[in-house]
């Protein structure tokens, strides 16, 4: 009996769990809809099903994505990305951003960008990218620019410091009621910090000593409720002092 | 080709150049001080021998096991110790699986200098029976996540486990009281390795043109560090080993200075292993007092045929007595060749003054008839049956085939020991070798039948 229910109603499934083969909507039942698809989540015909177990998301137009925690990025289009340059050819640049295969950068996909003013970059720099396209069985493909053609803080991080982290974290950073940690630290302290959906983090600021001290209240944060990160950043804060 | 480079993890030029100018300010990226060290947990497996200790990020297994052998040659009386290490490729990406790496020797070749040269273990109460059997005693160490500072994981994982390792009781006994038998742990307590000291290894690295010291690096410390320095002490304050890696060179007042750290650093650690190990030994005896409770063995009253049922069931029986024939063969041969010659019989005191000595393989060298050597041969056959070796019969080995009698010592010997008896043979049969190959030869095909 109750196992037809939740077909009726997808939309139930909204900030639920949902794994592998879970038919999280149906596209019959919401015609001339337009709606976008994150990761995690494939089409076929008129049912759109979860690849992966996590949580399923919604963001008010009309965005669907799945989102879990793990240690490895599986690219997908549109997540801004902290990506290592590996390697540079005529074209293109190699980019590692900790997925399954390298990420090409067109050399010309910079903010006026032409072949006149290629940027050179030195393998090993951190840069913070766009994910464009990320077809399966093919290298994503970046940008440093947004999508109507602007720099928009894209580019290469220089100084600070960059640490991993997993990409649960990392969306939990990047939450829009501002993450406790990040509130708790920003109250007494100013720095600089670029989060990659990839779960890379970059931190700046003046003294080291911040830089450290933030790093490692982010790093402890990942298994904290927002009391408890409150707590910690006190108490590190307290210490330091 | 791409698939691999995308596999590795690679550092940033921010974060190499951050390590390197946050050390100018004495802070390192984890938020300790360049003399540190991170947080040492070690923890115990069910069974004796098997330890885990977890070093920060660092993750390393260390298992006792031991083994009956023979001992080596020129070391009849003392137990080996040996150490095999596994870096598997889920702790960290650059490891290739069955393929050890240049860390992985040189982490197993550091860990082994520090124990075994240290003689930290007493390899002498391993043996069972002088030249014939001693305990082998095996320290593998799985690398289960790379953290950084492998070396003194590693060590403290093997150090953890060789203290809680208890190796099986065993005693000479059986009809002859030749015949060896090992208690399994329910009949008899096993006893612990006799450690007389614990050899810590403390690693420093060395970072940046300034080469400043710190102490236990972390996996990205090690990235950017020019070179590294183990100290392996124990807290008598006695150095062990040292292991200077990498190119850059350290000024000898820099390795004093690491050395009287290292020293600190050594006794904090002992305590840590030692209260773990009293902690895991504690509990242990907990664990037995419930188990003798609810064992249904009389352990006063049947003690005895205990121990001839296990004896039977899961034990090893060595026929000591045949075994012996074989160790000793050498020191006989010649002996028996001189019974001949001499008339004289001196055999049995003299094939114990031959043991193990370098002076038995003497003779050999010196050339001997052949024949006599045969015959010496023939004369252990007549023995083989009687306990001990009688000189009467000696005197007439010329009644016996001189090609079949080379013996197959292996068939008395039980399976579980057949390959060290192999190995012993061909020991035997290479200096034979030098004698006359063509002996070697028919020995081959007698011991194949």
């Amino acid at each position: 009996m109750a196992i037809a229910e939740p077909t009726n109603n997808s939309p139930s499934y909204i900030d639920k769990l949902v794994v592998p083969g879970d038919v999280v909507l149906d596209l019959s039942s919401m015609s001339n809809q337009t709606i976008k698809l994150g990761g995690g989540l494939r089409q076929d015909c008129d049912s759109i099903t979860a690849m992966k177990a996590g949580m399923l998301r919604f963001s008010k137009p009309n965005k669907y994505w799945v989102e879990s925690s793990q240690k490895r990025y599986v690219p997908s289009a549109g997540d801004a990305v902290l990506g290592i340059v590996v390697d540079t050819k005529a074209e293109n640049f190699l980019i590692d951003i900790k997925g399954p295969a390298l990420a090409y950068l067109p050399v010309l996909a910079f903010e006026g960008g032409t072949r006149r003013n290629i940027p050179k970059f030195e393998v090993g720099t951190l840069i913070y990218v766009r994910v464009v396209k990320a077809n399966i069985g093919m290298n994503p493909d970046l940008s440093c620019m947004d999508a109507s053609g602007k720099a928009a803080e894209f580019g290469p991080l220089k100084d600070g410091y960059m640490f991993e982290t997993s990409t649960g974290l990392s969306r939990m950073l990047l939450s829009s009621p501002a993450c406790p940690v990040l509130e708790a630290l920003g109250k007494k302290l100013s720095f600089e910090i670029a989060v990659g959906l990839n779960g890379r983090v970059w931190v700046n600021a003046a003294a080291p000593s911040t830089v450290i001290l933030v790093s490692n209240a982010i790093m402890n944060s990942e298994t904290l409720t927002s009391v408890q990160q409150k707590l910690m950043v006190d108490k590190l804060l307290q210490r330091t002092q | 080709m791409e698939q691999r480079l995308s596999n590795t993890w690679r550092m940033t030029i921010n974060e190499k150049k951050f390590i390197k100018t946050s050390l100018l300010a004495d802070l390192r990226v984890d938020g300790r001080r360049p003399f540190d060290y991170r947080r040492l947990i070690i923890k115990f497996g069910s069974e004796d021998g098997s330890s885990e200790v977890q070093l920060g990020q660092t993750h390393v297994m260390g298992v006792v096991t031991s083994q009956l052998v023979q001992p080596y040659r020129d070391r009849p009386n003392e137990g080996t110790l040996s150490i095999y290490t596994e870096f598997s490729p889920m702790a960290d990406p650059s490891f290739e699986a069955g393929r050890p790496g240049e860390s992985a020797v040189e982490l197993g070749r550091i860990i082994d200098r520090g124990l075994r040269e240290s003689m930290a273990v007493d390899t002498e109460s391993l043996c069972v029976v002088t030249g014939k059997l001693v305990w082998s005693i095996r320290i593998d160490i799985h690398i289960l996540d790379n953290g950084g500072n492998l070396v003194d994981a590693a060590n403290i994982a093997a150090l953890a486990a060789l203290s809680t390792f208890r190796r099986p009781e065993c005693t000479l006994g059986g009809e002859d009281g030749q015949e060896l038998i090992v208690h399994p742990p329910e009949v008899r307590e096993p006893v612990p390795l006799i450690i007389h000291h614990l050899p810590i290894a403390v690693t420093f690295g060395f970072i940046g043109e300034e080469n400043i010291v710190v102490i236990d690096p972390t996996y990205f410390e090690e990235a950017v560090m020019g070179g590294s320095m183990t100290a392996t002490l124990n807290t008598n304050g006695d150095v062990c080993a040292i292991q200077k890696a990498g190119g850059v060179g350290v000024l000898p007042s820099v390795i004093m200075q690491c050395l009287r750290l290292a020293s600190v650093k050594a006794g904090d650690i002992t305590n840590i292993i030692k209260n773990a190990v009293k902690s895991f030994n504690t509990e242990r005896s907990l664990r037995k007092i419930k188990r003798h409770n609810s064992s249904v063995i009389d352990v006063s009253e049947t003690a005895q045929k205990v121990d001839v049922k296990f004896s039977t069931n899961h034990v090893n029986r060595l026929k000591l007595s045949e075994d012996s024939r074989v160790a000793q063969g050498n020191g006989m041969e010649v002996d028996g060749q001189i019974s001949q010659k001499e008339g004289t019989s001196k055999r049995d005191s003299s094939a114990k003054s031959f043991i193990g000595g370098p002076s038995s393989w003497d003779p050999h060298s010196k050339g001997i008839d052949p024949d006599a050597l045969r015959a010496s041969f023939a004369s252990r056959v007549v023995l083989a049956p009687t306990e001990k070796l009688e000189d009467s019969k000696v005197d007439e080995p010329t009644d016996i085939e001189p090609n079949q009698p080379i013996v197959d010592d292996n068939s008395y010997i039980s399976p579980k020991e057949a390959t060290n008896t192999k190995s012993k043979t061909n020991e035997e049969k290479t200096l034979i070798d030098a004698i006359k190959p063509k002996h070697r030869r028919r020995r081959k095909a007698s011991s194949q039948h």
